[in-house]
């Protein structure tokens, strides 16, 4: 398990669009800091809790773990792989875990990057930052999403196996189907795998509230992301074990 | 226990038998062409040997056991599939060390087997610019990385030039000769004849023939010697006298069935002296072409 945990990180490594995807969760969560930082003039500990909690890690490297499994047969290497590593189910856990471990690697140097700069913007313009224990509470709360996030996208990507598919099907309920759910019944929307359960971990919803009621607890909504992974990678296990690679 | 077994495939695939209760086994130290043409059913056999496809009864095996149940499978078997591909974003190296690390092989392996296949030069370019024998190359690179037991090469000539063909006829050749089971299978019989000690010919997913290339070559009409001898008469004669059937050609005797030892024996109890002894074979494709109603 360790040889394929060490190949599949370095198989992550070694492909430009995981440069390019890295590059572009670090610079998105960078603008939305420093902008927010420079133009807000309402800074509450919630909104500033908030401002740290923008680590778009999570999105990318749910869209990483998509590319990583699907993008095993869209590039038809999916036979290599399987002749270096016949166990598939292994394989696959091996995969989800390396995205987890990449997501907590990526969150990290994002939320840390994003902590510093945001807070040398609002000390220089005289805000109150928040505290270290604060910072630390926001800190993990993203790493433990990105590794969920991460872990989900390989289920993803193992059951549809469509890169594009799975990609644009991600981003439709990320961005249309959960704000319209939280819009119209925010009690299902909080069970969401792409927006409630994950903001239920960090404490924001779909549209950035951090006081909502409608988010299920930390614990609650860690629960229920291991059960959205469960079930992905039980259908796309049941799917691997079962197939013919032709 | 031999190296590869298999033993009652079958496969069927949505009411399609693909490959019917083949049986064949391959030998340590020897290469085998595994022959057939298009359509007849090698690469899924191969696939079924190697565990991407179940099969709908009987087995295959390394030394009685299957892929997935292999430790390190790429210590035992080394494997390049027709299909086989590569992210074409990732560099020749890059691919490498991955499987190196899937097989817990030191990232030297990955060097030594680059400059095996001659591609050290090209090591760190991505692979979405190799040509078709580049990649082609680099997929014996990833089949040699455990130094296995076992090689299988799926069509390895596709997209070689003629120097490349050389040069794979001379890897099998040197892995058979270190004592690796090497099978090869190709629609392409002249590119395998000069490498093969062994065929096994399929056809619409059934064994046709098997054995030593000589035997397969010899097909179902037998061995002819064809013999010239200063009197052919005289070595006639005592070809009749000693039992052996004997024809006229143009250029000498035709004996049916019998060797060319044989021959030689009668000619020389007789004190007749030869200009020429040597086997009549039908060419590997029109042994095959018999063997598979194949028309060509």
């Amino acid at each position: 398990m360790t040889s394929l945990l060490r190949a599949e990180l370095l198989k992550l490594r070694t492909t430009r669009t995981f440069a390019a995807l890295v590059a572009a969760a670090l610079v998105l969560s960078l603008l939305v800091v420093v902008l927010t930082g420079l133009l807000s003039d309402d800074w509450t500990e919630e909104n500033t809790r908030g401002l740290f909690a923008a680590d778009f890690t999570g999105l990318f490297i749910m869209l990483l773990g998509i590319i990583g499994m699907a993008g095993e047969w869209r590039h038809r290497t999916i036979t290599g792989t399987f002749l270096a590593a016949p166990n598939r189910v292994r394989l696959l856990a091996a995969k989800g875990l390396s995205y987890a471990v990449a997501g907590v690697v990526l969150s990290l140097i994002v939320t840390v990057t994003i902590m510093v700069v945001g807070t040398v913007i609002l000390a220089s313009r005289g805000i109150d930052t928040l505290s270290l224990a604060t910072l630390l509470d926001v800190l993990w709360r993203n790493l433990l999403v990105s590794a969920l996030v991460g872990a989900l996208g390989v289920g993803v990507g193992a059951l549809l196996r469509n890169q594009v598919v799975a990609i644009i099907g991600v981003l439709l309920i990320g961005f249309v189907v959960d704000p319209a759910l939280f819009a119209l019944v925010p009690e299902v929307a909080a069970y969401s795998p792409t927006g409630g359960a994950p903001g239920g971990i960090i404490g924001i919803d779909a549209f950035g509230d951090t006081d909502t009621d409608t988010l299920l607890a930390p614990g609650v909504a860690v629960l229920v992301m291991f059960g959205w992974i469960a079930a992905f990678f039980a259908a796309a296990g049941a799917r691997l074990r079962g197939g013919d690679l032709v | 226990m031999a190296p590869v077994e298999i033993s009652g495939l079958s496969k069927r695939f949505s009411g399609v038998l693909a490959v019917n209760d083949l049986s064949f086994e391959i030998e340590a130290g020897r290469v085998t062409g595994f022959l057939g043409p298009n359509g007849a059913g090698k690469s899924t056999t191969l696939r079924a040997l190697l565990g991407l496809i179940r099969p709908t009864a009987g087995t295959a095996t390394f030394g009685g056991r299957r892929y997935e149940e292999l430790e390190r499978p790429s210590t035992q078997v080394g494997a390049v599939l027709e299909d086989a591909s590569f992210h074409p974003g990732r560099t020749a190296r890059n691919h490498l060390r991955v499987l190196a690390a899937t097989g817990d092989h030191a990232f030297e392996r990955v060097d030594a087997v680059l400059a095996d296949v001659g591609l050290s030069d090209a090591a760190d370019r991505r692979v979405g610019g190799y040509s078709m024998g580049m990649k082609q190359r680099l997929g014996i690179a990833a089949a040699l990385l455990g130094d296995p037991e076992v090689l299988i090469l799926d069509e390895p000539t596709n997209g070689l030039d003629p120097p490349g063909i050389a040069w794979m006829r001379g890897l099998v050749r040197e892995q058979a000769e270190r004592g690796r089971a090497v099978l090869i299978s190709s629609h392409l019989l002249a590119e395998v004849a000069q490498s093969v000690d062994d065929v096994v010919v399929i056809s619409h997913g059934e064994l046709r023939a098997r054995g030593t290339l000589e035997d397969v070559l010899g097909g179902d009409e037998g061995l002819v010697t064809v013999v010239r001898a200063q009197d052919d008469d005289r070595l006639a004669r005592a070809l009749q006298d000693a039992g052996h059937p004997v024809q006229r050609s143009g250029d000498g005797l035709l004996v049916p069935g019998v060797s060319p030892e044989e021959v030689g024996v009668v000619a020389g109890d007789a004190g007749v002296y030869l200009v020429g002894l040597a086997p009549q074979v039908r060419s590997l494709e029109q042994a095959f072409f018999a063997l598979t109603g194949d028309k060509g």
